[in-house]
């Protein structure tokens, strides 16, 4: 299968000569040489591929070039250099007309303070690209219905963006960017602005969402544990790098740096990791020979716990067709909770040293 | 530091463009006039009532009813005030001016919105609009565009701009840009972008730009009102420079009535056009809920509803209105062409304004008169948008006008003079009597002479002359400001019994309402008095020979024009010319003297009427004087009077063979004793008129010891041994030399100068001013008399002769040919007193004025005409 959204090697200098600066940035110039020219480079040599159905997360702080990186993905922004393919299609040499045609049909997006118009309605917000696109009123306004009603605001299509608290106003953005069945959804630090309680529950709303609807969704975030959550691969920017992509997990367990690790710490690995991740794939017993209660790959760290609580041994993995892949010793689960990877030591006697955690 | 001639360039500029680019201010002109003229035409044209029904109709439908009610109480006042019809051309020129400001206003507030750049360059632009004085681009638009609204209608769309393009380039910038982003996000096109997200989000911002562009056009065209845009602005600006606060403040009044309308109202069309007013707007009546009636708002098919019956009751009236035209009279002269006249508030200028528009209208003629300043007057009768004004006061006050435009301009010669310019003081300011009184008295007054606009010429004599000749400079500093603030300042003081000195003129109100003090000007520092004009365009005379002729006869004593000005000022301002009608009620006759009806001849007719008479005369006072008396006289009888200047010689003998029919100045027995002789028999006397005469040599009195002609002997180097004579031709002249002198043994001692009447006159008058002594030849009853202070030498051994009598020559057949007319002056008498005032007018008209002055001063003696010449 293709990647739906591929971007090669892309560059976005903002100042004076841009070309001049990407072709210095080639050789290895730093961003701070650069600005100190009165340039500043916001995306270096970015290139990722986004499969279809998946939620595509690009993770860095403010600053890191996350957002330029976003808007040069629907053309908002044009790249200084490399590409963007989209199905395949350069949107680098698509002309504007055809690129807001792209923009109205295929590629939506939703912002980080909800941008809806306020002297629109909520059902016109919701109807916005179909009017864009030139549907006729009914249908737009069934179509808008409709989305609205899938994130759970029926009813409230009479109503004005202002009449409406802050979760209400994005799920009202989301439905404008679903309205359209756009197979790319590019959401903006799309909860940043919201309570923590209600981010909770647009992320499981996008997650349950995103499991019918299958959309192909890039989100920008600065929270990993949003990233963590939301994210099948995390793609992690620093200075306008992308240092590393992979799953959670990849990123949690085998950090590219000490930057990336930095962050990992802050996360509750117990929320990210599954069997998969802590399983000993080594050890090879008579574990998964008894009918005692055993784990897939994908059970999350919590349940893990769990089951070892009640199995006296250490919890069989075993995948769909029931082959044992790894074993999951209870001290394991201790060591990945207290980031200690090592095998426990002896103990020792009293009166010698005490090994504290290296 | 090297002066740069900035001022120099500009006024270059303006020359070349004045030239080249006329084309373009036409069409300029013709656009904004006739939009205008639409508007005004509409607005105008209705029943105030009316209107104000259609008006509060659109304020009901737009904020309720109560403000419904409020405005139509508001215009009822302002129509009750008198000013509807200014309220109407004021809001008219608003209407227009705002229109035009927001088209031009909006697509460049866009593009500045949309580029840095753009906007950049457009922010000095509009920084000069909104600050330049408004006087500095509304005298040159006069000069491009002539007296009239365009003027104002161009200022003021200058003066309105900046705030409507800030206003829409904020009101854009202000979008929020993830607002725009979202729209582009969706694939929006640019124009959809503008449209759609941008201008309904800055419509509110927009909106505030559009109701400041109204206000600040209400506020700009009460200042055009000076360069002739008319309306409440032209109504302010009079009263004001006429220190009529009332009137004034009843006129602000009406300004700000239309001002709280307009803001009130376009505030409210913000809210309707805006979806976000029309928001914040339901959500404020949701909340009201209660006194459901007060904020009732009609609908707006209602509203139409409403006002398409208002308008069509308006046209209804209108047009049954216009039904009955005037008809036609035997004095529609003008037929209905159109005269404009401008004035410059001064009550003279005012007064003889109304006065011509109410006689031009009575003749059939369509007036408009405009009240404008100096220069915007000048310029407007120069460029032809004005086709006279009665009020330039020459040589000195104006002089600066009248070289400018001179060579544009047509002379219609001066109504009334000499005027006199003074420094005044309040009359209880005891110990000032003089300009030479002020010297060393600078503290009493705080060392200021409280002027006029520095502009005028006065205030140049003031400084440049007056100041100097007494010595004044440093000790006094004048003040300039504006006419009004001056007699406000007088008003102020006199109030205070505070000590004063203004500048002042005479004729002016002042002297009437407040007791007043000319300070004396011995050393004749203010120069002499000034003539006030009538000036008319070039070729008004060719187009309009009639009103032209009118004009030229025109003369008022200071008697009629007082009487004209409290006529005009009792009636009140905006009823100047229902004073004017009532004056001349008063003076019944009037009319058809001064505009008379060519061909039908003023009052009765004569016997003889239609017969034309040649009358001859030599210029010698009481010649030119009874001449014209007659001449007016023979006019009003219907008779056609021409009259030749010709020498005493010339004209006897072409009496003698019938070629003229009459002279009236033949000196008998003396001085025409050679031409009686001669031509006698082939003449008629008809009598004298006036006699008898006397013949004298005369020295100003203030040259002492020399009483009697026998006083002089021995005297001539005094008087640089000359007696200054008059034309050798003149008999006197012959009796001097032949008899006088050897009569008092003057022979040797005095030479006789001959020269010329004039000449001698003018000697006369440099040597009193210089006070030289001086002995010249003159006669009585002369002018000379009532002018100057002179003493008659005594004649004690009678060698002038007796006095003489005045005769009046015919030629042969006279009475048989002209039995009326010879029958009036066989009766024809006037005494001394007559005489002299009679010359006096002449002399003060003018040359070239004789006939109108005389007119004015036959006019001035009631009852006088119909005893010389009686019709049955």
């Amino acid at each position: 299968m293709s990647p739906r959204l591929e971007t090669e090697h892309l560059y976005k200098v903002f100042g004076r000569r841009p070309d001049d600066a990407v072709e210095r940035l080639r050789q290895g110039a730093g961003r701070e040489e650069l600005r100190a020219g009165g340039t500043t480079a916001a995306v270096i040599d970015a290139s990722f591929q986004v499969e279809p159905g998946e939620i595509f997360v690009v993770m860095g702080l403010s600053g890191s070039g996350k957002s330029t990186l976003l808007r040069m993905l629907n053309g908002l922004s044009e790249p200084t250099a490399g590409h963007v393919r989209f199905d395949g299609q350069d949107l680098t040499s698509l002309p504007d007309p055809a690129l807001r045609e792209l923009r109205s049909r295929k590629i939506s997006m939703v912002f980080q303070h909800f941008a809806l118009f306020p002297h629109r309605s909520v059902r016109d917000n919701a109807a916005y690209g179909l009017y864009v696109q030139g549907v006729p009123r009914a249908e737009r306004d069934r179509r808008a219905d409709e989305a609205l009603a899938l994130c759970g605001l029926a009813g409230w299509e009479k109503s004005w963006p202002d009449e409406l608290s802050g979760g209400m106003q994005q799920r009202v953005g989301l439905a404008r960017a679903l309205a359209t069945d756009a197979d790319l959804l590019l959401m903006d630090e799309s909860f940043s602005a919201l309570d923590p309680l209600i981010r909770r529950d647009m992320q499981d709303q996008l997650l349950e969402l995103q499991k019918s609807l299958k959309k192909t969704i890039v989100f920008i975030t600065h929270d990993l544990n949003e990233a963590m959550r939301l994210g099948d691969r995390i793609a992690m920017m620093r200075d306008g790098r992308i240092v590393q992509v992979g799953t959670a997990q990849e990123i949690l367990v085998h950090p590219a740096d000490d930057y990336v690790a930095s962050f990992t710490k802050d996360v509750d690995r117990s929320r990210v990791l599954t069997a998969a991740a802590v399983m000993d794939t080594e050890v090879r017993g008579d574990e998964a020979d008894c009918d005692c209660e055993t784990a897939t790959p994908h059970t999350p760290f919590t349940e893990l716990c769990a089951i070892s609580a009640r199995v006296a041994h250490p919890v069989a993995v075993v995948d769909r067709d029931d082959t044992l892949v790894g074993v999951v010793p209870r001290h394991r689960l201790v060591g990945f909770l207290g980031d200690e990877q090592g095998d426990p030591t002896p103990c020792r006697p009293r009166g010698g040293k005490v090994a504290a955690g290296a | 530091m090297p002066r740069i001639h900035f001022g120099d360039w500009v006024e270059t500029a303006v020359d070349w463009v004045q030239s080249h680019l006329t084309w373009v201010f036409d069409i300029v002109n013709a656009v904004l006039d006739g939009m205008y003229s639409g508007v005004e035409s509409v607005l105008g044209g209705g029943e105030p009532l009316l209107l104000a029904g259609i008006l509060a109709v659109i304020a009901a439908w737009l904020r309720g009813l109560l403000p419904g009610v409020l405005a139509f109480a508001g215009l009822a006042l302002i129509d009750s005030l008198g000013l509807w019809d200014d309220a109407m051309d004021t809001l008219s020129l608003v209407l227009v001016a705002a229109v035009i400001t927001v088209v031009l206003a909006l697509p460049l507030g866009v593009w500045a919105a949309r580029s840095r750049r753009v906007s950049a360059q457009l922010r000095p632009v509009l920084d000069v609009m909104q600050t330049m004085p408004a006087f500095i681009y509304l005298i040159p638009g006069v000069m491009f565009f002539g007296v009239g609204t365009t003027p104002g209608l161009l200022a003021t769309i200058i003066f309105a701009m900046p705030p409507g393009v800030r206003m829409t380039e904020l009101g854009i910038r202000q979008v929020d840009g993830e607002l725009v982003e979202a729209a582009e996000a969706f694939g929006t096109t640019p124009r959809d972008i503008l449209l759609r997200v941008q201008l309904p989000l800055a419509l509110p911002t927009i909106m505030a730009g559009v109701n400041q562009v109204i206000m600040l056009a209400l506020s700009m065209v009460v200042i055009g009102g000076m360069a002739g845009a008319g309306g409440l602005g032209e109504q302010v600006y009079s009263a004001i420079t006429q220190l009529k606060v009332g009137l004034a403040a009843e006129s602000g009044v009406a300004v700000v009535i239309l001002a709280m309308y307009l803001d009130r109202m376009t505030g409210a069309l913000g809210e309707r056009v805006s979806p976000l007013g029309r928001r914040a707007a339901a959500k404020v009546s949701a909340l009201v809920g209660r006194a459901r009636f007060a904020h009732y708002r009609p609908a707006g098919a209602v509203a139409v509803v409403g006002v398409v019956v208002l308008a069509l009751v308006a046209g209804g009236l209108n047009l049954a209105g216009s039904g009955d035209a005037e008809a036609g009279s035997s004095t529609d002269v003008g037929k209905g062409k159109r005269i404009s006249i401008g004035y410059i508030p001064w009550d003279e200028g005012t007064a003889t304004t109304y006065l011509w528009k109410e006689l031009l209208e009575q003749r059939g003629y369509e007036t408009d008169v405009k009240q404008l300043d100096p220069g915007p007057l000048y310029s407007g009768v120069a460029r032809g948008d004005l086709d006279f004004q009665t009020d330039a006061w020459l040589p000195t006050t104006h002089k600066a006008y009248w070289d400018k435009y001179g060579s544009q301009l047509e002379d219609l010669g001066s109504w009334y003079g000499p005027t006199s310019l003074e420094l005044t003081v309040p009359s209880y300011v005891k110990g000032i009597d003089s300009l030479a009184d002020l010297k060393g008295q600078g503290k009493r007054f705080g060392g200021k002479i409280i002027g006029i606009e520095a502009s005028a010429g006065m205030m140049g004599t003031l400084n440049s002359k007056v100041l100097k000749a007494y010595g004044l400079e440093g000790e006094y500093k004048v003040v300039s400001s504006s006419t009004s603030s001056m007699l406000a300042e007088l008003d102020r003081s006199i109030k205070k019994r505070e000590p004063v000195v203004v500048t002042l003129w005479s004729p002016h109100w002042a002297y009437g309402k407040y007791d007043l003090k000319k300070l004396q000007d011995p050393e004749g520092a203010w120069g002499e008095g000034e003539q006030i004009h009538t000036v008319a365009r070039k070729g008004f005379s060719a187009d309009d020979p009639v009103a032209a002729q009118w004009l030229k006869d025109f003369k008022l004593t200071e008697k009629q024009l007082t009487g004209l000005e409290n006529a005009i000022r009792e009636a009140g301002q905006g009823h100047e010319q229902d004073g004017v009608r009532s004056w001349l009620k008063k003076n019944p006759g009037l009319v058809d003297r001064l505009a008379p009806v060519p061909g039908s001849g003023a009052g009765k007719q004569g016997k003889d009427a239609g017969k034309t008479v040649d009358m001859g005369y030599f210029p010698w006072d009481e010649a030119i004087a009874s001449t014209y008396l007659w001449q007016n006289i023979l006019e009003d009888r219907g008779y056609k009077p021409t009259l030749k200047q010709l020498d005493p010689g010339p004209l006897y003998s072409s009496l003698a063979q019938g070629q003229m029919d009459v002279q009236l100045d033949s000196w008998l027995p003396t001085t025409h004793k050679a031409y009686m002789d001669k031509y006698g028999s082939q003449l008629e006397d008809l009598g004298s008129w006036y006699g008898p005469t006397s013949l004298e040599l005369t020295v100003p009195s203030y040259v002492k010891g020399i009483d009697s002609l026998a006083d002089l002997k021995g005297q001539g180097k005094r008087f640089g041994g000359k007696i200054i004579g008059i034309e050798a031709s003149a008999g006197m002249m012959g009796t001097l030399n032949s008899k006088v002198l050897k009569a008092y043994g003057l022979e040797g001692e005095y030479k006789v100068v001959s020269s010329s009447t004039s000449s001698m006159l003018a000697e006369l008058d440099r040597s009193i001013k210089k006070r030289e002594p001086v002995v010249v030849t003159l006669w009585s009853p002369h002018w000379a008399y009532g002018k100057y202070d002179l003493k008659k030498l005594q004649d004690p051994e009678g060698a002038w002769g007796k006095g003489e009598r005045i005769h009046m020559v015919g030629k042969k057949t006279f009475s048989q040919d002209f039995p009326e007319f010879s029958g009036w002056l066989k009766n024809f008498k006037l005494t001394e007193e007559q005489l002299a005032s009679l010359e006096v007018a002449i002399q003060k008209g003018g040359a070239g004025n004789e006939k109108a002055s005389a007119r004015q001063w036959l006019d001035a003696q009631p009852g006088l005409e119909d005893k010389l010449a009686p019709v049955s």
